[in-house]
């Protein structure tokens, strides 16, 4: 069931998130949820705080876009349907404190390495019954030589 | 609180494998019933109900299985948590018979997969790791690759656990594999997941195993004496929600699954005898070995290298060649680990016999939730 868009009902939708509350799509931003008692962030966004279990107080925020390789695989082989090889990784966001699983691209899977600074950008994770692209995310390796 | 035992009356498979397509669920099903009915001198007369575990086979398989057995109209509950399913119908069972619900139930494992898996398994398309990219070899893969950088461990270390299961496998006649392999073979496995191979992964499997438990006014109904294996309880936890940035393979989930083991047995891990451990992956024995505590922390991969993990070695895990080896029919691992131990307790386990087992233990772990430790795990906990 897509999300009501209200901002105009003559317009195409042209993108929308995955899933509702997800990402920002301007600024491009993961949406997690803030403990108001324990400040523990978590992604995807819940209604309740995994670590003090509180229900109330909880805030949607936006993560930051940087983050770290702490683990990865080249996967090699996939159910059908899926194109291969592709780099999944364990990505740390060291400012939240959050970890989360994301495909990472820019770089040749032979260059992938623990601890590869990547950062955050949002890509097409399937197509709504309307046509719209249903952004969801990924992480690209920041070029060293760049200032990304 | 702890239940009273399950008693093992009888245990039977049929031998895992790649089957023809009309070699169907209920067929399997009722192969591997009919064996452990016979096995336990049942007649379907003295059956109270059926427990059956699968995934993938559709509503009210159990239902179908029961119409082809002779069990039609029979309490029959189908019970699914991915790869613990099969553990979990042992311990709905065990639960029913602690209760006075019944007396002799029959439980079955069983999965047909061969004709509509392919590929690999992912999580449900509702859970966002599926939207991510994820199946389960590349869980495993990060998790070696991390195990790896945190603990010095080798590629050539986790490749053993195959090596080893595959060894065992031989003595198994209900094993898919039964060739020993070499660790040149492991690591030169076609990739699947790097760092994993070919043959660091569990196969695609059909089978089926089954299992008659009893309460003592069961063993009374089916004339049976003499000490059976028991069935002293059975763990069940689900992952938990993550946070922060810690050990990726802290395994507090299967931490807390042993706990749940030793509360409800009342027995300790030090009396672990041998272990059937769920070894979809070969990184994934060695981690789960160290959550339960029964493997020092870092040090599992180099356990199995220095073969203290084989038969003949300070803890035996998995001489039925476990998920690598005996394979991996998703439905029916928990039952045929629970077949396993009934015979390694029974001393007829022949060449895979652990010698003079008294207490051993089964864990399963079912399926992955995004943000979590993992879907369901079970530990079974056995003795003679």
């Amino acid at each position: 069931m897509p999300p009501t868009n209200t901002s105009d009902a003559s317009a195409p939708v042209r993108t929308r998130p995955f899933r509702e509350g997800l990402v920002s799509l301007e600024p491009p931003r993961l949406l997690g949820s803030r403990c108001g008692a324990c400040a523990t962030a978590t992604f995807p966004p819940r209604e309740f705080c995994p670590a003090c279990r509180a229900v109330e107080g909880l805030e949607k925020t936006e993560l930051d876009r940087r983050g770290r390789i702490h683990s990865f695989t080249v996967v090699r082989q996939a159910p059908p349907g899926v194109a291969v090889p592709y780099v999944l990784a364990w990505v740390d966001l060291p400012a939240d404190q959050v970890r989360l699983m994301s495909t990472v691209v820019g770089a040749e899977p032979e260059a992938v390495e623990l601890g590869l600074p990547v950062e955050l950008e949002l890509t097409p994770f399937a197509t709504g019954e309307d046509g719209a692209e249903l952004l969801g995310f990924r992480f690209r390796v920041i070029d060293g030589e760049e200032n990304a | 609180m702890s239940l009273a035992p399950a008693h093992v009356a009888g245990a039977g498979m049929v031998r895992f494998g790649k089957y023809p397509a009309d070699v169907t669920l209920e067929r399997m099903a009722a192969g591997a019933a009919r064996a452990a009915l016979a096995d336990a001198g049942a007649d379907l007369g003295q059956v109270d109900g059926l427990y059956v575990g699968h995934v993938f086979g559709g509503p009210v398989a159990g239902q179908r299985v029961a119409a082809q057995v002779g069990l039609d109209g029979r309490p029959v509950s189908n019970h699914e948590n991915y790869c613990a399913s099969g553990a979990t119908a042992v311990r709905e069972a065990w639960v029913a018979l602690a209760a006075g619900l019944h007396d002799v139930v029959l439980v079955i494992g069983v999965e047909k997969m061969t004709d509509r898996i392919s590929g690999g398994v992912r999580p449900d398309p509702g859970d966002l790791d599926a939207a991510v990219g994820y199946v389960m070899a590349a869980g495993h893969a990060m998790s070696a690759r991390r195990y790896m950088a945190d603990h010095g461990a080798t590629r050539e270390q986790i490749a053993a656990v195959a090596v080893k299961n595959h060894a065992h496998s031989v003595h198994n006649p209900f094993a898919q594999y039964r060739k020993p392999i070499s660790l040149e073979q492991v690591l030169g496995a076609r990739q699947i997941a790097e760092p994993l191979g070919l043959l660091d992964c569990s196969p695609i499997s059909d089978g089926a195993a089954a299992v008659v438990l009893c309460s003592p006014a069961g063993l009374r109904r089916l004339g049976l004496s003499g000490p059976v294996p028991r069935v002293l309880g059975v763990g069940l936890v689900s992952g938990a929600v993550q946070t922060g940035l810690g050990d990726l393979n802290a395994e507090d989930v299967s931490r807390r699954a042993g706990e749940e083991a030793w509360k409800l047995s009342g027995v300790g891990p030090d009396e672990i005898d041998l272990v059937e451990m769920h070894d979809c992956f070969t990184i994934a024995e060695v981690v789960r070995m160290e959550g339960l505590g029964l493997v020092p922390h870092g040090r599992g991969a180099a356990w199995a290298a220095d073969g203290h993990t084989a038969l003949g070695g300070r803890l035996p895990v998995n001489p039925s060649g476990g998920l690598l080896s005996r394979g991996h029919p998703v439905g029916a691992t928990g039952a045929a680990q629970v077949c396993e131990l009934t015979w390694q307790l029974r001393g007829t386990a022949g060449g895979r016999q652990v010698d003079g087992a008294r207490t051993a233990l089964a864990y399963c772990k079912g399926g992955t939730v995004n943000g979590t430790d993992g879907g369901s795990v079970t530990t079974v906990v056995m003795a003679r």
